[in-house]
């Protein structure tokens, strides 16, 4: 595998510019994001090539217009570090003044150590996933683009898993190889990340540049789940996303998109 | 000769080949230093990365120091793609190939400066992405807005670093621009000007700008060094739009036919649609995938909601079922003939969103009814046969219209108004024979009636709804108005012949003529404010208001008598009622747990007055009631697990009686049965509690719930009855509107959706049980009516293979019900029914489709004993491309069986009716749906795709 290969120049890379961005910037590259992502199951089901388009494309024609529904999410990043998950805040309006029972999710990278820690609902069942640090392969593109003040480059990954194709636009003055979900591993920290053209928007919508503490400290959970590696994992969802294809039926309302 | 030489060639360049990667190093160091230009000046922390130059795939990265030097040491020996990017500059590229030696020094690399006006108006004003393909630089032309009619020469003057002078000439980054293409194509020669002068702008989706060989070099081939500054206008890929629609033509045995069709058109805002259909094998409307085709995005309204209370303001997206005119609603009993159709058309800019529909619908019906009812008295009871003949016309016209327009996201504006318009008319011819039920074979009466009516109804409802949120988040405000009005006006007629045998035979006719108009009007008004307090907390607060007044005329006339007024008959009944609430709540919430107490005061006004005719005086004082309450509030949600819920609500509710209810007007249709309206009625006083439950998996699909819900009356409005024998008229049951106190309903249901192996086979089952104590006085005798009914159902859905689907299912209904005054009457009414279906693609796209469902009615009370087997056969075929064409061939109740049968049973009576309907045909259609027909046989495929 490739990846194999890219590990040791990946971590190369990563000590030298960590040295540089430490030492010489002196600013601080560390601080909390909020979030706001935006779901599109109309978008979703448009990106389900196996789903009959009389299928889906009825859903467009009924759905089109109020398929969206938006949600906070909270990231903490440091260049040792990053830990995303669910927001107190709430996106959509209309749910103030209700609290629902939160998911358990967490998204955890160590830079530093190389290690992954994740809390990921998928089958309707929760798995623990501890593993050595993978990240998603890149083919970094030309174009700029501005999110949140910063300007960006854009980047895209084409994951076979879920048939995902990711384009994300990374800051190139903060240099941290962090970004939400489980993505990871790019000369700068990934503020906007655009699944299967709309079908999940994520964009930074809020920066805050302050030295963390105890936000960054891997945090102690009461969840109960399965165990895994990261590779029973991917096996768990590549099982699942086959079977679903098979019933000719969505597979994201049982995994996380 | 040449072919040695070749080989030798070929030989010597491997082994140079050999010798040359074996002196390549496996691995080497890079460096080199970014500048900013070519003085020198470093680019400190510039991202240098290296990718695949097969796929640009990212290998690995570094950062430039201070000094603008980077180096990646120990790297892969192998071919790279240099990138470097930093802010301000165009990003870097080079192709670097193996190194021969360990350190390779790249020198100086000098990053070009993005134009100020780039880089300020484009990336950080417009937010508009800046996409840099090699030299390319595009723009994207959807984020610059031109007012509609605008040419691409007026987008252009909008675009940083783009100048375009009176004369059309246009210059890029400071440079001419001496060709002009659109999606790559030259546009009609080479002027730029023609393309630029002659396009819309709304055609256009990028602009991009580059530097191309002169044409001179092009069309000689000689690279002579000089660039010119091209431009290229890339189209918009065709807006979202379309059109679809399908027809279906159906001839059958018995003269049976049906016919279906609908079009539909729509671009990315706008959705236009036509349905139209009609029959006579009781279809009065369309199903649930062509209603919804038809509404398209407007078949689900969010916002709507105009009464708010204690749940603060409705917000879901709900579905407006009870005015839903086109959807089928036959209630199986009788022979129909329908016809009916409409337009639809939406509009959604995200901003502003618009609905308009008009429809027709009409429906003539043919029924006869046979039925059984029996009365328990406190002593003795009674029974009587009815033999229904009717034939009905109803006609309806309707507008609906919508609008929905969202200021900006903190103000919201929706109006509705609806308007119905019906006609209706009715022929009846009843005969009832009335006798003792222990005694069943004397007759002690029997009436002939013949009933006509004509009626016209218009309706309209209109309501405004604006909402207005704070910055604070959770803070809002909302106020609504509506008003409503209904008109009627009704002619009819009544003829009946009451035959009596004891204590000798003779004949008691009856006619009328009825005149009644109605008119309604309501006023109604609410408020809702609600802010947090905190985190835990949420305070509500709202105001609601009603005003409606209703006149209702009736003069009853009798032509045998010079169509003299018949006074005892005739009623003019005003009604005015006035109602205002003013209720908070505090709701604590944590995640997963909300908790809500709330309270409210409120008033109900009624007023009543009534005349002989509207302008004669009244015949009573009016009457002025005024009833006031607290109304307490609470509930609480709670989710132990993110897929585990549990909802408990009380609420206490006075509820205002009927107009009907109230007005004091005798309404006989049928001399046996009267019924008149109390206006000194009061408003029904309920406790209610409710709680369910909610249980899903999101993996397996599988769900589960309970509800429970319960009521206890503290006054409940029943109808007293009183029956009178007498020689002169038979048996009379006088029926009225009166408040009792006692009495309680509790209900109950649960259901469950359990797949057994994933995709194949699935169980589902669900039942209820409910209990109804009902006080009501009979003869001045209180009787308790105790009904109970519970109920169990099952099924099951097994797919072994794509082509095949089996289901069974079955379920069974008691219902005991026991009469305090009478305990030997007790009912015992039972209803079970099984069934089975098949769907087979037995050859490709040929599909056999049957299913069986056998039912049994019984009630031993009676001897009532009643059995209705079904089976339907269908074999239908796809056909064409897409598979648009289906033809299908179908056989409805093979065993021509087909009947309705309802027992009900209320208070102290229970009715058993059997009426025939359509039963045995056969019939052919022919479908053609453009966007093709499902070719699955799984049911679950068909339909509309519903979270």
């Amino acid at each position: 595998m490739n990846t194999s290969i890219h590990k040791p120049l990946f971590f190369i890379g990563l000590t030298v510019f960590l040295a540089i961005s430490a030492t010489a910037l002196g600013q601080v590259a560390e601080g909390e994001i909020r979030y706001l992502v935006v779901h599109d199951w109309v978008k979703r089901m448009a990106a389900l090539d196996y789903v009959s388009a009389r299928e889906r494309e009825q859903a467009a024609y009924m759905w089109g217009n109020r398929s969206e529904w938006k949600e906070y999410m909270r990231f903490y990043f440091s260049p040792q570090r990053s830990r995303y998950e669910e927001s107190d805040e709430k996106a959509e309006v209309e749910w103030v003044g209700y609290a629902w029972r939160k998911e358990p999710l967490l998204f955890y990278r160590d830079f530093e150590r190389q290690r992954m820690f994740d809390i990921v609902k998928a089958e309707g069942r929760l798995y623990l996933i501890e593993d050595s640090l993978h990240c998603p392969q890149w083919k970094v593109l030309n174009d700029l683009k501005e999110v949140a003040g910063y300007v960006c480059m854009n980047a895209v990954w084409e994951d076979s898993l879920k048939g995902h194709r990711v384009e994300v636009w990374f800051a190139l003055d903060l240099p941290v190889p962090a970004g939400p979900e489980d993505l990871c591993g790019l000369p700068g920290l990934i503020l906007e990340a655009n699944y299967n053209n709309g079908a999940m928007i994520i964009t930074a919508d809020r920066i805050d540049l302050r030295p963390l503490k105890a936000e960054l400290e891997l945090p102690k959970t009461k969840v109960k789940g399965k165990k895994v590696s990261l590779k029973e994992y991917r096996e768990v969802v590549r099982k699942y996303v086959a079977e679903q294809k098979k019933a000719e039926k969505p597979w994201f309302w049982g995994l996380r998109y | 000769m040449k072919k040695i030489l070749f080989r030798l060639f070929i030989a010597s360049l491997c082994l140079w080949a050999n010798a040359l990667t074996a002196q390549l190093p496996s691995r080497i160091t890079l460096k080199g230093v970014v500048a900013t230009d070519t003085v020198g000046e470093p680019a400190a922390l510039a991202t240098v990365m290296l990718l695949n130059p097969a796929d640009s795939t990212l290998v690995t990265f570094a950062r430039s120091d201070a000094q603008g030097a980077f180096a990646f040491k120990n790297i892969r020996n192998t071919a790279y793609l240099l990138k470097i990017s930093y802010v301000g500059y165009l990003p870097y590229q080079q192709h670097l190939s193996p190194a021969e030696s360990e350190t390779v020094d790249l020198g100086r690399l000098t990053l070009k400066p993005i134009q100020r006006e780039l880089m300020e108006v484009v990336i950080r004003t417009a937010k508009a992405p800046l996409f840099i393909r090699g030299d390319t630089i595009e723009y994207d032309a959807t984020m610059f807005k031109v007012p509609p009619g605008s040419t691409v020469e007026d987008l252009l003057r909008r675009l940083p670093g783009i100048e375009v002078d009176e004369a059309g000439n246009i210059k890029a980054q400071g440079r001419d621009v001496r060709r002009v293409y659109v999606d790559g194509k030259t546009f009609f020669g080479s002027d730029p000007k023609l393309a630029t002068k002659n396009l819309g702008a709304e055609t256009i989706s990028k602009v991009q700008v580059f530097d191309e060989k002169s044409e001179i070099a092009r069309l000689l081939g000689i690279d002579d060094g000089k660039e010119e500054r091209a431009m290229n206008l890339e189209l918009k890929e065709e807006y979202k739009k379309g059109a679809f629609g399908k027809a279906t033509l159906a001839g059958g045995s018995d003269e049976r036919w049906a016919s279906r069709a609908s079009y539909n058109r729509f671009d990315d805002r706008h959705q236009f649609s036509l349905i139209g259909y009609g029959n006579n094998i009781n279809e009065t409307g369309v199903n649930w995938e062509d209603y919804s085709e038809f509404k398209g995005q407007g078949t689900f309204q969010a916002l709507d909601g105009d009464d708010f209370g204690f749940g603060g303001m409705p917000t879901g997206i709900y579905f407006s079922t009870a005015e839903a005119d086109l959807l089928n609603y036959f209630d199986g009993r009788g022979f129909t003939r329908n016809a009916g159709g409409g337009v639809n058309y939406n509009f959604d800019n995200k901003k502003t969103k618009a609905n308009a529909s008009y429809v027709y619908n009409q429906t003539f019906l043919d029924l006869e009814e046979f039925a059984r009812r029996d009365n328990f008295l406190n002593t003795g009871a009674f029974s009587n046969t009815d033999t229904l003949g009717r034939n009905s016309f109803r006609g309806n016209h309707r507008i609906q219209t919508r609008f929905e327009h969202n200021f900006d996201s903190l103000n919201v504006l929706v109006l509705k108004g609806d308007l119905r318009l019906s006609r209706s008319e009715d022929d009846e011819r009843r005969q009832q024979r009335f006798f003792d039920s222990d005694a069943s074979t004397s007759t002690i009466n029997r009436i002939r009636a013949d009933n006509g009516a004509d009626q016209q109804v218009w309706m309209l409802n209109t309501s405004a709804v604006f909402r207005h949120r704070f910055r604070k988040p959770g803070r809002a405000f909302a106020l609504s108005a509506g008003y409503n009005q209904e008109v009627s006006d009704q002619r009819e007629r009544f003829f009946s012949q009451n035959q009596l045998f004891i204590p000798f035979e003779r004949l008691e006719q009856l006619r009328t003529r009825n005149l009644n108009d109605a008119d309604g009007r309501q006023f109604k008004s609410s408020a809702l404010y609600s802010e947090p307090l905190g985190e835990r907390w949420f305070w509500q607060t709202f105001a609601n208001a009603r005003y409606s007044e209703n006149d209702a005329n009736r003069q009853v006339r009798a032509p045998d008598r010079g169509d003299a007024r018949v006074d005892s008959l005739s009623v003019f009944y005003g009604f005015a009622e006035q109602y205002y609430r003013l209720g908070s709540s505090i709701r604590y919430l944590v995640e997963g747990f909300n908790a809500t107490i709330g309270l409210a005061g409120q008033q109900l006004a009624l007023n009543g007055r009534f005349a002989r005719d509207r302008d004669l005086p009244l015949l009573a004082p009016p009457i002025r009631r005024t009833f006031e309450d607290l109304i307490p509030y609470a509930s609480i949600e709670v989710e132990p697990t993110d897929n585990l819920s549990f909802d408990i609500e009380y609420t206490y509710r006075v509820s205002a009686p009927s107009f009907a209810n109230l007005q004091p007007i005798p309404i006989f249709t049928n001399p046996a049965f009267q019924s008149i309206g109390n206006p000194q009625l009061g408003p029904e006083r309920a406790h209610n509690f409710e709680f369910s439950t909610f249980y899903w998996d999101d993996a397996s699909f599988a769900s589960m719930g309970f509800r429970f819900d319960a009521r206890w009356f503290e006054s409940q409005i029943v109808y007293n009855q009183r029956v009178e024998r007498s020689d002169s008229l038979g048996i009379i049951t006088f029926t009225r509107p009166e408040n009792v106190a006692g009495g309680q309903s509790l209900w109950s249901y649960w259901w469950g959706n359990v797949p057994i192996v994933k995709n194949r086979l699935s169980v589902s089952f669900g039942g209820n049980a409910g209990r109804h104590l009902t006080p009501a006085f009979v003869n001045d005798v209180r009787n308790e009516t105790d009904d109970r009914n519970w109920g169990l159902n099952a099924s099951i859905n097994f797919t072994p293979g794509s082509k095949l689907f089996f289901s069974a299912n079955g379920d069974a209904d008691f219902n005991n019900i026991s009469y305090s005054i009478q305990s030997d009457l007790n009912q015992r009414i039972r209803s079970y029914s099984a069934g089975a279906s098949v769907k087979w693609e037995f050859v490709s796209k040929t599909f056999f489709e049957s299913n069986f469902n056998y039912r049994f009615f019984s009630n031993p009370t009676f001897d009532f004993r009643q059995e209705v087997p079904i089976v339907n056969a269908s074999v239908r075929r796809l056909l064409g491309p897409k598979n648009r064409m289906e033809m299908r061939l179908a056989a409805f109740d093979l065993l021509n069986r087909r009947i309705t049968v309802n027992q009900r049973g209320t208070q102290n009576f229970i009715t058993t009716s059997v009426a025939p309907t359509l039963a045995r045909y056969f019939m052919l259609s022919v479908s053609y749906n453009f966007r093709g027909h499902a070719g699955k046989v799984g049911s679950d495929r068909e339909g509309i795709i519903i979270f």
